[in-house]
């Protein structure tokens, strides 16, 4: 079963996710901060993660770069979440290495359907 | 009483002159010392000097008289018709030894008036000149005052003006608009000692109070702790308390309401009456540009308030919509799966209210969407793609993305296109926005069974009819434009809120419509979009008959670098 790595400081948006991913049988792994995220992710190579852009500590973006400059780790496909606020604007303009963008509020089976193409 | 002086040693002219000239109330005298002569020509110059040629050492004499009295009238008695020639470049006139006593005393009188015209006129030039360089002052001065919004410099040209046309001893400047606090400025030609400085700050403060008639100050001013500022101009020597001898003028520098502080002047010479007027022109000269950069200063100072305001709303809303947007979306991920039935059947009556909520937070989430998008137009953060797009494109795409939402309330979306028309730099999907917008609006107000109507054409600006409403806010340049036309057979928009349409939350403030939806900021919206386009937006409506929504993109544009 395809691993995936859900991170997201807000876990009622991470709880949501869990359960039509599971529903698709896929097995999620849940971070509910940065740095857990970024342990967590070089623990256990997912095959894909979701990351939220705005969280404490580390951003989503930072995490991102930080996956994507890293050999072991540049090939796992990023869908980054974000609220389209100005500060994300802000940091939009850099290259953050994500493969895909999800503005919240999203469709949860867009996700879904992103999600099942990146692992085809 | 005219003066009258004879030079001569000959007594029986002498007496002759004493009796003409007594007679006719003239003050004679007549010498023939010549040292006696020129003391009392040192002392008491005479207005005219008779000389007879007949006297020893004439020339001397002559050269003398000359230098000592230039401005008097000097008549030589000669031999009958025998004019020495030497004597010419001296004489205002000659009497002959023969000459009848009427002869004598028109000649005495005509040289004086002579003499007093050309007094009058030397004088008249002097004032002229006087006048000339005091203008010459005021004028150089009020370009200065002209020529800055500082009003630390324009107190300083006004004392500096003052120097140049009144040429004073010294200045008692109180100036309550430089710095923070009131300040004295003492511009003096001598040093000031501690004591005499004390006194002008003590006076300077009762004449300031003595301004308002008993009653308070605006600013209230301690003469003990009152900042002094000297400018002198010669150190070495010191003025002593004897200045307030001298004679002095005082004026306000206020306008209407507004006191900039006042200036007292002290001068070691009496002041004239034009000495007066000049001070009191410079002073009050001085306080209308003080004005300007007092609300100059205010200017700025709202406007920087004003643009902190600007940028804490748009990171106010950036905030909020991120923070609204959060929990918006878990509300929404649990819907989805509740109304997924993942969770267990879903009846029917709880379909529809779940439906509802989704309905709602759907609502939410697109005035979430239009918040930010004003919010960056209006930071100018928003991004835009120009390329050449065709109009009839965007027109195509809105028209099959909405035909279902207008079938649905039984409406027909019709297009009347102008074929082969030019393409116009825009952000293609921009227009999708705002052509998106003006359709749902036109869907949103029009009842059942009726048509909307989508045209595009082109145009010169010159054939391009405006509403009257917008005849102020919407201005097309000189050329061909683009206009796309929105008709439908809705509620319509009375004409008082026509102008008010393309106002921020206009919709909100109309109960009526309020049922309708939405944020009232599409049509903000869309005018921003339209105006980075260099285009416009306006509309014609009629109440319950309908309304058409134009907006204009010119074509030129496109030729012109992206």
């Amino acid at each position: 079963m395809k691993k995936i790595l859900i991170v997201d400081d807000e876990q009622d948006i991470v709880e949501s996710l869990k359960f039509v991913l599971e529903a698709a049988d896929f097995t999620c792994y849940c971070a509910y901060n940065g740095e857990d995220g970024l342990r967590l992710a070089k623990e256990i190579i997912p095959d894909l993660i979701i990351l939220d852009v705005m969280m404490p500590k580390i951003n989503g973006y930072k995490i991102s770069r930080l996956l994507k400059y890293d050999a072991k780790y540049k090939n796992i496909p990023i869908l980054m979440v974000t609220a389209r606020s100005q500060e994300e604007d802000k940091l939009i303009g850099e290259e953050t290495g994500a493969d895909e963008y999800i503005t919240k509020p999203f469709e949860l089976d867009d996700v879904v359907n992103k999600v099942k193409q990146y692992l085809k | 009483m005219i003066k009258i002086l004879a030079i001569s040693d000959r007594k029986n002219k002498s007496d002759y002159f004493n009796t003409i000239f007594n007679k006719n109330t003239y003050e004679f005298s007549c010498l023939s010392d010549e040292n006696l002569i020129f003391d009392m020509i040192s002392a008491d110059a005479p207005d005219v000097i008779i000389i007879d040629t007949q006297i020893k050492d004439l020339k001397n004499i002559n050269k003398k008289i000359k230098n000592l009295c230039p401005n008097t009238i000097i008549i030589f008695l000669i031999s009958a018709n025998k004019i020495d020639k030497d004597l010419i470049k001296y004489a205002n006139a000659f009497l002959t030894d023969e000459m009848s006593e009427d002869f004598i005393l028109s000649t005495i009188n005509i040289n004086m008036r002579m003499k007093n015209s050309l007094e009058m006129l030397s004088n008249s030039n002097k004032d002229l000149a006087d006048s000339l360089y005091r203008l010459n002052a005021l004028y150089s001065t009020s370009s200065q005052f002209s020529g800055t919004l500082d009003k630390a410099k324009l107190i300083q040209y006004m004392i500096e003006g003052m120097d140049k046309a009144l040429s004073f001893s010294l200045t008692c400047t109180l100036s309550l608009c430089t710095e923070a606090e009131p300040v004295l400025i003492l511009n003096s030609l001598y040093e000031l000692s501690d004591e005499l400085i004390e006194a002008l700050k003590l006076r300077t403060v009762l004449n300031y109070n003595s301004m308002f008639d008993g009653k308070n100050p605006p600013v209230s001013i301690n003469s003990d702790t009152l900042k002094v500022v000297k400018q002198i101009k010669y150190p070495a020597s010191r003025f002593t308390f004897s200045l307030f001898r001298f004679d002095n003028m005082f004026a306000p520098i206020s306008l209407g309401e507004n006191t900039f502080g006042c200036v007292e002047i002290f001068k070691e010479a009496s002041f004239s009456p034009d000495d007066a007027t000049c001070f009191q022109t410079i002073a009050q000269q001085v306080a209308l540009p003080l004005k300007s950069a007092t609300l100059y200063q205010e200017i700025i100072e709202a406007n920087t308030k004003l643009a902190k305001l600007e940028r804490l709303k748009s990171e106010f809303i950036s905030i909020v919509s991120h923070e609204l947007r959060t929990p918006l979306t878990s509300i929404k991920n649990s819907l989805d799966i509740l109304m997924s039935g993942r969770c267990g059947q879903i009846t029917e009556s709880a379909d529809k209210f779940l439906s509802m909520a989704m309905r709602n937070v759907q609502r939410l989430s697109g005035i979430i969407n239009d918040l930010l998008d004003l919010s960056k137009i209006e930071a100018g953060k928003m991004d835009f793609n120009f390329a050449p797009t065709n109009i009839n494109t965007v027109i195509d795409y809105v028209k099959s993305a909405l035909s279902e939402v207008a079938k649905s309330k039984g409406l027909t979306i019709l297009t009347n296109q102008e074929k082969s028309l030019p393409d116009i730099k825009a952000d293609a999907q921009r227009l999708e926005q705002v052509l998106t917008n003006l359709v749902s609006n036109a869907i949103k107000f029009t009842p059942e069974s009726k048509t909307i109507t989508i045209s595009s054409k082109l145009a010169h600006s010159k054939d391009i009819q405006i509403n009257e409403n917008f005849k102020d806010t919407v201005k097309l340049k000189d050329g061909d434009y683009v206009l796309v036309c929105v008709e439908d057979e809705g509620i319509g928009i009375a004409e008082k809120d026509l102008l008010h349409a393309f106002d921020k939350f206009a919709q909100i403030e109309n109960s009526l419509s309020r049922k309708a939806g939405g944020t009232g900021l599409g049509l903000p919206i869309a005018k921003q979009l339209l105006e980075a386009h260099q285009g416009a937006i306006w509309c014609d409506s009629e109440l319950n008959k309908g309304s058409k929504f134009y907006f204009a993109i010119p074509v030129t544009n496109v030729l012109s670098p992206v």
